[in-house]
């Protein structure tokens, strides 16, 4: 144990803390004293300020340091004390200064984007919400309190998508992001339900940390035994089964990676952060966490479904015409390179790759937020009727935009991993482990390498053809429709400051003094301590030179092919092309053999409700109201008419009897008569 | 030889006629003629039946306290009448009506 003293681990536990509440807070204010004010926007930045100064902070103290863990009692039940507390570790502190980090220029950049929208406020109210929600995801110790995060980040994800919620498409993209994120939410929660079966507790240091109870439990004759007992083996599998669900939901990989792409209806800015740098890299942290929990089949597949996840999403990116989309099919891709890294034991590249991918993929996506706000002003200002986010219609917006044009090239030359960026070093990490990795491996397998490396090839064209269709040549629009005005700048700084500072990020000195080798990134080094991964191989001299020297091919290439305008380069009708363009026909499957089935599912119940309960329901109702009027019909003709009848029967009786008191003296005596004329009668019959 | 039931039908008829007196006459007056011949009849009663006892006479000192007492109503029967007069300006019975409620 680092001879560190107590407090100082408790400063630190109280730094992340506030680190992550201080976004509530800014939340708080924002929904209760900032309700339409602009002012929102600086209260949320200042606070996600404060936060990555505290993040820096802890990040710097924690960092190659002890892991600190921190936890208290929150509620008993039985035998059982459920804690809650706080889990410091390279892993925690990484992801805590990284989205802090990334979430800064964002808010900066927020405070420009969305000055024109009515809802100003409550963007900013959601943006502080989602900070709050991912910072407090990254820290939490115990299963319990990530997976409520975890629900919280795809709660403020569902509000931002349908942030502007009078567009269908928008309000069909969030539901279509929350169901299928729901599906990964069941998953993680049956794997936190097995793992607490097992082993007892939801902590996550003792579950998972160096000797802890995963690290000492087995797998063995169908059985998977931890210290106190055991349980048939096929658990341990569900649970992984749950894990991976969560993760594809999540980070979206195959086969739940749909919603990412519809998810870009939300404003660009929110894309950037939460849908490319930050909350997509939650499912691979999720996996970062339990990683010790994994076994060598389970990591194949965990391997199999990312590279295919990747390979899947670079095709489909090339033949999209939606700037967004492209990018989010990117990120995707992106994505399944972290899983397959993963899979293939290559655990410090991947959250690497995560920590690089999260820079340059939110700098791209900022890029594409000024292009496309330019061109809707451009739309606006000349009344025409097109989508904005066409790359077809855009071209030569260099000479309109120089900065954002600079910046996007840095960013797309780290997302196809050239050399002197950051996705250099992490990318060709992943590639160069997977080869290692493929070596010891069977038959197909080896061929994942071998399509992640594909793959690489793929996405320098399709960044290329992007980058080309979007800042080369001239400018469709213009030239479609002469005598337009075209005004179009990189904005005030609020624009420029946020991308040149990610923009510096993407480059490699901030991870690495050798921008050659990912070996010596201190990132790496920090992260690769736990697990030994092999080294020195031929591969570490071939890859790179393989990856580079082909892309470099690869985006002359398709420089050359798309820099000339007003023609179709490539036949638009052959079948990869329409598998492409229709991503794979993989919501149209979804759509014919899930949704319709579950919708005419759902009417059938809704039919069962309507008519069987409903109706067992009316049918009680109404025997009620038949038992209701016998017993009010016998309440008015029995009881109430016994009542009655002594009434009456007084009343006749009564009226009778003072017919005698007349009141005149000879009819008292008539009476008199009568009576006693009747006693003799009477007394004369018996007698 | 005058018998025991001969008395006893002088009796009931005058009883009857008594009866008859009160219950069919409208005046007050002839009305406490009725009552007073019903008192006879009684009286009459008394005194036929009284040699049954002739040791103490009780049937004739009984008759003798029965006239002294008829004497005494009728008195009392006549002030009722003169008062009743006073007051309603007729002693027609029919016209009488306040003894109800």
């Amino acid at each position: 144990m680092n001879p560190t003293p107590f407090h100082t681990d408790a400063q630190t536990v109280t730094l992340a803390i506030i680190a992550a509440v201080l976004p509530f807070a800014a939340f708080a204010l924002n929904f209760l004293v900032f309700t339409k004010s602009k002012a929102a926007g600086w209260v949320s930045t200042t606070a996600i300020l404060g936060s990555t100064i505290l993040a820096a902070t802890v990040f710097a103290r924690v960092w190659n340091n002890h892991t600190i863990h921190m936890q208290t009692v929150w509620f008993t039940i039985g035998e059982t004390k459920v804690q809650v507390g706080v889990l410091l570790n390279n892993l925690s502190v990484l992801l805590l200064g990284l989205v802090s980090a990334v979430a800064l220029p964002v808010h900066v950049y927020g405070t420009a984007y969305m000055k024109d929208d009515e809802n100003f406020s409550t963007y900013f109210r959601y943006l502080s919400f989602f900070c709050f929600s991912m910072l407090a995801l990254v820290i939490v110790d115990s299963l319990i309190t990530f997976y409520a995060f975890w629900e919280l980040v795809g709660f403020s994800s569902y509000l931002l998508i349908g942030f502007w919620y009078h567009r269908d498409k928008a309000v069909a993209a969030n539901k279509k992001a929350f169901i299928m994120n729901r599906i990964g939410d069941a998953g993680l929660l049956t794997a936190i339900i097995i793992l607490f079966t097992q082993f007892g507790t939801f902590d996550i240091d003792a579950l998972f940390g160096a000797g802890g109870l995963v690290a000492k439990s087995a797998l063995a004759n169908g059985l998977w035994s931890a210290g106190s007992g055991s349980i048939p083996a096929v658990w341990h599998y569900v649970a992984f089964g749950g894990i991976f669900l969560a993760v594809a939901a999540k980070s979206a990989q195959f086969p739940l990676h749909t919603w990412l792409p519809d998810a870009m209806e939300g404003p660009t800015s929110v894309s950037a952060l939460i849908h490319a740098a930050t909350m997509v890299a939650s499912g691979v942290f999720l996996l970062g966490r339990v990683y010790p929990l994994f076994i060598g089949e389970e990591l194949t597949i965990l391997a199999v479904i990312g590279c295919f996840t990747a390979f899947m999403a670079a095709t489909i990116a090339l033949t999209q015409n939606d700037l967004k989309r492209i990018l989010a099919y990117s990120t995707v891709s992106q994505l399944g390179y972290m899983v397959m890294a993963m899979g293939v034991g290559a655990y410090s590249s991947s959250l690497f790759h995560l920590a690089t991918h999260a820079f340059f993929k939110c700098l791209l996506f900022l890029v594409a937020g000024i292009v496309i706000h330019e061109v809707k002003h451009i739309k606006d200002e000349n009344n025409l009727d097109i989508d904005p986010q066409d790359i077809r219609l855009m071209g030569g917006l260099r000479k309109k935009l120089p900065v954002t044009f600079a910046v996007a090239v840095v960013g797309s030359l780290a997302l196809i991993g050239l050399p002197l960026t950051s996705g250099y070093l992490s990318k060709d990490g992943i590639l160069i482990q997977a080869f290692d990795w493929s070596e010891a491996q069977p038959g197909i397998l080896k061929l994942i390498p071998a399509f992640a490396l594909f793959t690489s090839w793929l996405t320098a064209f399709y960044v290329t053809r992007l980058v080309v269709k979007v800042f080369f040549g001239e400018f469709r629009l213009l030239h479609a429709n002469p005598g337009i005005h075209v005004h179009a700048s990189d904005g005030g700084f609020a624009y420029k400051i946020p991308l040149m500072v990610l923009a510096l990020c993407c480059l490699f000195p901030l991870f690495s003094v050798n921008p050659l080798s990912y070996e010596t990134s201190w990132l790496y080094e920090g992260l690769v301590a736990k697990h030994s991964e092999g080294g020195g191989s031929i591969y570490h001299l071939l890859i790179p030179a393989l990856v580079n020297i082909i892309s470099i091919v690869v985006m002359y290439a398709a420089y050359i092919i798309y820099v000339k305008r007003d023609t179709v380069p490539f036949p638009q009708t052959g079948l990869f092309y329409r598998i492409s363009y229709h991503e794979w026909y993989i919501d149209r499957f979804y759509n014919r053999v899930i949704v319709k089935y579950t919708v005419a599912f759902s009417n059938l119940l809704f039919w069962v409700d309507r008519n069987v309960i409903d109706g067992f329901v009316h049918l009680l109702e109404r025997i009620g109201r038949c038992i209701a009027k016998a017993a009010a019909w016998c309440d008015k003709y029995i009881v109430d008419g016994a009542l009655w009848l002594i009434a009456k029967l007084v009343q006749e009786v009564g009226g009778f009897v003072r017919r005698f008191q007349g009141g005149k003296i000879q009819y008292y005596l008539y009476s008199m008569l009568l009576a006693v004329i009747a006693v003799f009668i009477f007394k004369l019959i018996w007698a | 030889m005058i018998t025991l039931q001969d008395f006893m039908l002088v009796s009931a008829a005058l009883f009857c006629i008594g009866l008859f007196i009160i219950v069919a006459k409208r005046n007050a007056i002839q009305i406490l003629i009725g009552i007073e011949l019903m008192l006879n009849a009684a009286i009459l009663n008394l005194v036929a039946f009284g040699r049954y006892d002739r040791i103490n006479n009780g049937g004739q000192m009984f008759a003798l306290f029965a006239i002294v007492l008829a004497a005494a109503t009728t008195a009392v029967a006549l002030a009722i009448i003169l008062n009743v007069y006073r007051r309603y300006k007729t002693i027609d019975a029919d016209k009488i009506n306040q003894l109800k409620d």
